[in-house]
């Protein structure tokens, strides 16, 4: 008797465990609101940071050694001291990734998976088709200067995001969701430890 | 803050500050790192689990220990800015004065992973309000695993600028 509860225990919490058919099927379906808004949120705000700190759009600026706030990038004047970006950085993230997972939570969780899947394969082509034209124009015979533009390299991204988005079926799109919730913070510091090289060579 | 310093000297502020950033620092990092070394571990067999009852696993895979991770990493966050505001003109000045760029280059790289653990921080209190959902078991996995990196991270990165300027040095 001890036994056989003891097994159906075993077999409850094994199905506990196994996703069946039906909750696979509500990874697609199921997915609330504030689900949409939190991982929306999180994915748009590793994109959003990676974005501003390269532009360097914050929100404000601080003079620490003055204990002075100016609005927006105001770099100041060499007898203010050092000016802080970083505060400004944060709350302009926030806000804006505030903004999109709000517009997020009023289309479908598979309109937003699929959205995700271009935004995030875009944010993940631009640079490395920028990259990749950096590189051809060094070692290019022939002048590449064009190649350096931003928004050349902007090209084959979209065109390379708008048929992931197209081509991604439903079911791969909702699978991958959740992974662009580590896959895009971690681009995102690759870029930016990167452009932080700078100090490692001096 | 002149109260402060009418008090105690600005010095000894600023050192208190840190010291409470590194004792926040502690207390985040051994909930995260419990957290992150059981969701890593592989799961106990039923039978064993329910010989154990209660201890550390359930305590710590719950939806109130992550929410108090959430907090503590919000506070911590909080008081790094703070301090932030001493390091800027007190630590990295001279820091660059005598070329330590390594150590400038990483405590910049700590803004930016304290800033992509903040982003993630929703979504990691989202899918740890029902821990025993295997739905979300994966994401949730790696997203206290990134969260304790960038924890850890801080804290070394933080104790180099320290060991340059700052509590001890």
């Amino acid at each position: 008797m001890t036994q056989t509860l003891d097994i159906n225990e075993r077999v409850l919490h094994q199905e506990a465990r196994t996703p069946t058919a039906a909750t696979r099927a509500r990874t697609t379906t199921g997915v609330g609101k504030l689900q949409i808004f939190v991982v929306t949120f999180s994915i748009a705000a590793a994109i959003i940071y990676t974005l501003f700190e390269r532009w360097n759009w914050p929100l404000f600026t601080y003079h620490p050694a003055v204990n002075h706030l100016d609005l927006f990038r105001a770099p100041g004047i060499p007898e203010d001291g050092p000016p802080m970006f970083w505060f400004g950085w944060l709350p302009a993230t926030g806000i804006a990734a505030a903004a999109v997972a709000a517009i997020a939570t009023a289309f479908s969780a598979q309109s937003v998976q699929r959205a995700t899947v271009f935004f995030c394969v875009l944010a993940g082509l631009w640079p490395i088709f920028y990259a990749l034209g950096l590189y051809v124009d060094e070692v290019a015979t022939f002048n590449a200067a064009f190649l350096r533009s931003v928004w050349v390299s902007g090209v084959p991204a979209l065109a390379g995001a708008i048929a992931a988005a197209y081509l991604v079926s439903a079911e791969r799109a909702a699978r991958l969701w959740t992974s662009w919730l580590i896959i895009m913070p971690i681009g995102g510091q690759t870029i930016l430890g990167y452009s932080l090289s700078l100090f490692l060579v001096r | 803050m002149d109260f402060f310093f009418n008090v105690i000297s600005a010095q000894t502020f600023w050192k208190i500050s840190l010291f409470l950033h590194f004792i926040v620092a502690v207390a985040l990092l051994a909930a995260i790192t419990l957290q992150s070394a059981l969701v890593l571990a592989p799961a106990p067999a039923p039978q064993l689990a329910g010989a154990s009852g209660g201890g550390l696993r359930p305590l710590l895979l719950s939806p109130p220990s992550a929410t108090l991770i959430v907090i503590l990493y919000v506070v911590q966050a909080l008081l790094g800015a703070w301090v932030y505001i001493k390091y800027r003109t007190y630590v990295r000045i001279p820091m660059e004065g005598l070329r330590h760029w390594w150590t400038v280059g990483a405590f910049e790289f700590k803004e930016h992973i304290i800033t992509m653990g903040l982003a993630v921080l929703p979504a990691y209190w989202f899918f740890w309000r029902d821990p025993a959902s295997q739905e979300h078991a994966t994401i949730r996995k790696w997203l206290t695993v990134f969260l304790m990196i960038s924890a850890w991270y801080g804290l070394a990165a933080g104790h180099t600028a320290n060991d340059f300027r700052g509590v001890g040095s």
